[in-house]
């Protein structure tokens, strides 16, 4: 098990290297050029050979590259093209922050909507119920969000002017209600399936037939054991959503005026932000492997059948 | 400057979601309160420290606003950067409501009988915010350090390049400007290379501010800049908001409000207006029907907004074919039903453009009103260019900036007019924004539209000569005829004002019939929404200072 | 082995009739197959030209002549979503097929067979092109590589005279299909693998490779079978979210290229609170028939897995 851990660590600086040396070479090789886009169609070739090389992107790409692995690994990550002389650590972690909250409070909605109904529903197996709450939540997990979230602000916002149209003011505070419900009902889905399978697997078992038996109070054992049985998916989708923060909820944040990392780093991207675009992308990967790795040693710790060699 | 055109049309269309790439196109913000407002300034010098009691104490104008890239004056060369650095900011001379130049820091001036020496009096009132004394070394040593190659300043060469010495800075031959003397303590003398009528107005822009050595010494010196402007920065959250307060002892008088709050978020913003949380916003189409309904509540607050000075266009590069037989493009321009699209198609948000130059800037002719719809001029065009038999043209790509949105509506119409018209079939590329500018620049697009320009100044150099003279690198359609250049060379140095507009009328009326680009629209938010209790806010073509002059009532 | 076939096949039957029986799968095939046949055959069923603009009708709500209304130009909305569907079909089914089916599923086999050296190699690529957040890999992609395609695409077209190759939108679906593919195969990969792992330990395929049957032969008779109800179930889950990637691409502008029309511009087009106030068809068209092309292949992706995986009925 402890081998297994430690070569999975092992592993992972040769994983961002290699993330970080495909991001750089597309960067670099594919179209576009920051000084240009700094510039406009103000275009003047001898003051961008200027900025160039005052910003020493006149230097071969492997000396480029080895200089940011170098700082990078110190965990500095430059300074932004587009914000000039801003760091881009300083820019992108309040934006995290922002997006985390916001994924957070979503997460929150889905999983208390979520793991109740699919609880409910795995006893009304076989009735109308359970394939209709299941469809329900099937419904409002395929609207695109582009379309519910006009619709939520008109509701919320034009009609009966509950909330603010946009804005950002942290976890208490009303303006975050739309992009989170937008995100977080989604979501319902995915929590409601899990719920309803585990609980399924739970309920055919024959300790909870013995344990009815034997005068149990029916709701405590299997609540006891669904809830055992429900966290290692759980616990999977709360670490990749903790890692899939990154880039995905910029629509939402684009739409609502959230100042989060997804529009940002899709705004990166569009102005050829290098440093800004490596640092995500580096963030991500690393986040993503270590919510993988968190993954698979909950998975053994929490069901011993499970083993690493 | 240039704006992505993509992103106009998109936030005309959809005023709502436009924030998004806004920087990506290095354009015009997505607030289209290009105006601003003026202060009178000579009949303000008076001390004005008295005047407070005019001020509404804890007033605050709220706007949407998007990120600036710096608010380094002489890095920037956005104006979404601009809009704010004129507030934080000042330099020698400023611009007002009315465009005209008008004192700021200098009091005074004179200009030798040669047209080469400006000899400028600063006033003895101005004072940083922190209350230190400005005097022309600070300009000395703002000139030297936006001229310096370690300041990266994009426009040095654009807006400076006429001062004799700068060439040398930049190039780091020097870090002194001999052009630029120290006469006294509040007396600056610059010398240009020849008598360009223009040059003060160049003097407008930020990268000719004064900044303060002692605070750009610091470290990010941006995020609390010791200006000199109407308003002090107060906050800035990136992305976030940033917050402007009232620099109560301004050498002009000073602002009425005690607040400017710029939300940088972004976000629906007809929404946020109706929902109180903005005070002005433009009006996108999909609103212009229920706003313009005299029934609605909103239609008391509709204020109707000059045109900016810009313009959008289908550039081709006439150095390939088929662009290259001015036949053919006259075809093109005559085959567009310019009115049936801004009617119709962007429901009057534009007014189409036949000339270069826009309504109501330094030199407009409205005499020149260029190549009009003709189906059948059209067709005669291009029966007598070489390219009369359309199944020997060569592949047709029209390039249009996309990153995010459509590649704008009336591109889509015009193709099919031209198909229709002359049945030629034309390819939409729509390249993304970065790719986009290395090709422009590169002149390796076709023709290509979705870009519009924006004056930095108002005068007609800043349209016509940039964009048209043959050795300009900001000419990016390989357009190259002599007659034009040599009326855009002289009317650079001319001193008489009706000549020189004659000179450049002359030459934009060669330009228009050549066609090296077929003038699109004149754009703008047609209709600006204001807040009652929002004054004096006023509607200009241009980014200029605007806030000190509001007032706000309740 | 025959037996084993027919075993498959005849549990295969069992699945389909199980499926037929629940109401909702039904419906759904139905709906997809609506939707993608008129998507397919957009040339013949939609009444107008995608690019027809009529400027006597522009922003007409719904009407006889225009089912789903006209947008700013006139056009008319029902036909350009036909077209749009089309784009989603030919992009969902190019990824689906190149990504999942063949790259996936292939290297999946191979990896689970081979083991060892290929399995790391494999799977250590997998995990690096798994770990870039997709989203942004995709716009890189979409981004740099476009204008690349294009020329390449444009350089055919003149050196062989082939006409109308760029009309077809054919680079957009390449550009795109590769961008999703780049990290869609992984998935499906990892799962062949572990099915591969699993049945490798029955008796069935020693005693296949005894009798010295060839590896082609024991890893698509014997094992493909098995792991084919898991991997139907989730080509089929993945579609719905293929689908909504291909309108965060189009979203973004980096998806199929004006005039043709697409579903995600449409949807940004009318995506904000004043169209849907005062042109509320320009949204509910286009939204309508991408509510449902998700909903029917997640409905139908459920109603798979409990069809196929009859451990979760």
């Amino acid at each position: 098990m402890w081998k297994y851990i430690v070569g999975r660590l092992v592993w992972i600086p040769f994983l961002l290297i290699a993330v970080a040396f495909i991001t750089f070479i597309l960067g670099r090789f594919g179209p576009g050029d920051p000084v240009e886009v700094m510039m406009g169609t103000k275009y003047n070739p001898v003051v961008a050979e200027r900025i160039r090389s005052e910003m020493g992107l006149d230097k071969p790409v492997m000396v480029q590259f080895y200089k940011y692995i170098q700082s990078a690994s110190k965990g500095d990550f430059g300074e932004s093209f587009r914000f000039r002389g801003r760091s881009v650590s300083s820019l992108i972690a309040p934006k995290m922050i922002v997006s985390a909250k916001l994924s957070l409070v979503a997460l929150l909605i889905s999983i208390s909507i979520g793991l109740p109904l699919g609880f409910y529903i795995a006893h009304k197996q076989g009735t109308w119920i359970d394939p209709l709450i299941v469809s329900f939540s099937v419904f409002f997990m395929s609207i695109p969000i582009m379309i519910t979230i006009p619709f939520l602000l008109w509701i919320g916002c034009l009609k009966t002017n509950l909330v603010p149209c946009s804005g950002w003011g942290g976890i208490f505070d009303s303006r975050i209600i739309i992009p989170a419900l937008a995100m977080g009902i989604p979501g319902v889905a995915g929590m409601l399936r899990i719920m309803r399978a585990t609980t399924l697997d739970v309920l055919g078992q024959d300790y909870i037939r013995t344990a009815q038996s034997k005068g149990l109070h029916y709701f405590t054992v299997s609540t006891r054991h669904v809830f055992r049985n429900s966290i290692i998916p759980i616990v999977t989708i709360l670490a990749f959503s903790l890692a899939g923060l990154l880039g995905g909820a910029f629509i939402t944040e684009t739409i609502m005026g959230i100042p989060g990392i997804g529009r940002f780093s899709v705004e990166s991207i569009f102005n050829r932000d290098y440093p800004v675009i490596m640092a995500i992308t580096l963030i991500g990967a690393t986040a993503f492997v270590i919510a993988n790795l968190m993954a698979d040693i909950s998975y053994s710790i929490i069901d011993p059948r499970i083993r690493y060699k | 400057m240039w704006i992505c055109k993509n992103k106009l049309l998109f936030k005309v269309i959809f005023s709502s979601l436009l924030l998004i790439f806004l920087i990506s196109c290095s354009s015009d913000s997505g607030e289209k309160n290009v105006d601003q407002f003026t202060n009178t300034s000579e009949k303000v010098l008076s001390e004005k420290k008295n005047n407070n009691n005019i001020v509404s104490a804890g007033k605050q104008l709220n706007v949407l606003y998007s990120d600036p890239p710096t608010l380094d004056p002489h890095r920037a060369q956005d104006s979404t950067s601009a809009g704010i650095i004129l507030e934080i900011y000042s330099g020698l001379v400023s611009l007002d409501t009315n465009l005209q130049i008008i004192p700021d820091i200098a009091e005074s001036w004179a200009i030798s009988n040669d047209g080469m020496k400006y000899t400028f009096k600063l006033r003895d009132n101005a004072k940083f915010h922190n209350g230190k004394k400005i005097t022309s070394a600070d300009f000395v040593w703002s000139f030297n350090r936006a001229a310096n190659p370690a300041t990266t300043s994009i426009t040095a060469e654009d807006y400076l390049g006429d001062i004799v010495g700068v060439q040398d800075v930049i190039d780091g031959k020097t870090d002194k400007i001999s052009g630029i003397k120290l006469i006294d303590e509040l007396t600056l003398e610059i010398n240009i290379d020849s008598p360009k009528a223009y040059f003060l107005a160049k003097l407008t822009y930020p990268v000719s501010f004064v900044l303060d050595s002692e605070n750009v010494k610091n470290k990010n010196w941006t995020d609390s800049p010791n200006g000199s402007g109407p308003f002090m920065l107060d906050e800035y959250l990136i992305g976030e908001k940033l917050l402007l307060k009232r620099n109560p002892d301004w050498y002009r008088e000073p602002a009425k409000i005690e607040y400017v709050s710029m939300n940088l978020a972004g976000g629906q913003a007809m929404a946020m207006y109706e929902n109180g949380e903005i005070d002005l916003t433009g009006v996108g189409m999909a609103d212009l029907e229920r706003v313009l309904d005299p029934s609605s509540d909103l239609n008391k607050d509709v204020v109707i907004a000059p045109l900016s000075f810009s313009q959008y266009y289908i550039g081709f590069n006439v150095q390939k074919p088929p662009f290259d037989d001015k036949y053919f493009r006259q075809a093109l321009a005559h085959a567009i039903n310019k009115e049936l699209i801004a009617n119709e198609v962007l429901s009057g948000m534009v007014k189409p453009a036949y000339g270069i130059l826009p309504p109501g800037f330094p030199g407009y002719d409205k005499t020149i009103d260029g190549l009009k719809f003709n189906e059948q001029l059209a067709k005669d065009m291009l029966a007598k260019s070489k390219y009369s038999n359309i199944n020997d043209l060569p592949r047709l790509i029209l390039s249009v900036p996309g990153t995010g949105g459509s590649a704008g509506l009336d591109i889509e119409v015009i193709i099919e007019m031209w198909k229709q018209t002359l049945g030629i079939e034309v390819e939409i590329q729509q390249v993304e924004w970065a790719t986009f500018l290395q090709m422009l620049n590169r002149q390796e697009l076709q023709f290509f539209s979705g870009l519009g320009w924006i004056a930095d100044y108002p005068d007609p150099e800043n349209f016509l000569d940039i964009n048209f003279h043959s050795t300009k690198s900001t000419n990016h359609n390989g357009y190259k005829n002599e007659e034009v250049d040599k009326l855009l060379e002289s009317a650079r140095i001319e001193q008489d004002l009706n000549n020189r507009m004659q000179m450049y009328n002359n030459a934009e009326r060669i330009i228009v019939d050549e066609a090296p680009w077929i003038p699109l629209w004149f754009p703008g938010d047609r209709y600006v929404l204001i807040n009652q209790r929002v004054k004096n806010y006023k509607l200009t073509p241009m980014s200029v200072p605007k806030y000190s002059l509001v007032e706000i009532v309740d | 082995m025959n037996k084993n076939i027919t075993q498959s096949k005849g549990h295969f039957m069992t699945a389909l009739s199980r499926l037929f029986r629940k109401k909702i799968a039904v419906v759904c095939i139905a709906i997809l197959i609506i939707i993608y046949f008129s998507g397919i055959f957009a040339f013949l069923i939609a009444p107008y030209e995608y690019t027809a603009q009529d400027y006597s009708n522009i922003k007409k709500p719904p009407s006889i002549e225009h089912w789903m209304g006209t947008d700013r130009a006139g056009r008319d909305v029902f036909s350009r979503v036909l077209w749009g569907v089309q784009n989603t079909v030919i992009i969902t089914f190019v990824a689906i097929l190149t990504g999942s089916i063949f790259i996936g599923v292939g290297l999946g086999l191979i990896s689970g067979y081979r083991g060892g050296r290929v399995d790391s190699l494999i799977m250590r690529i997998g995990e690096i092109s798994s770990s870039f957040p997709d989203i942004l890999l995709v716009i890189i992609l979409a981004a740099t590589l476009r204008p690349r395609i294009l020329g390449f695409i444009r350089y055919l077209e003149d050196a062989y005279n082939i006409n109308g190759l760029v009309k077809t939108g054919i680079v957009d679906y390449l550009v795109i299909s590769l961008a999703l593919v780049s990290f869609g195969w992984i998935g499906t990969a990892r799962l062949m693998r572990a099915q591969v792992l699993s049945i490798k330990q029955n008796q069935y395929i020693d005693s296949a490779k005894s009798i010295g049957a060839s590896t082609s032969r024991i890893l698509f008779l014997h094992l493909m079978p098995n792991a084919i109800s898991p991997l139907v179930v989730s080509i089929t889950m993945g579609m719905g979210a293929l689908v909504g990637t291909e309108i965060i691409l189009s979203w973004l502008g980096l998806g199929v290229q004006p005039p043709r029309p697409s579903l995600g511009r449409m949807l940004l087009e009318g995506g904000s609170i004043s169209v849907l106030r005062e042109e509320p068809w320009l949204l509910i068209g286009p939204g309508i028939v991408v509510f449902l092309l998700i909903i029917c292949w997640n409905l139908l992706g459920d109603s798979l897995s409990d069809v196929l995986n009859p451990r979760t009925r």
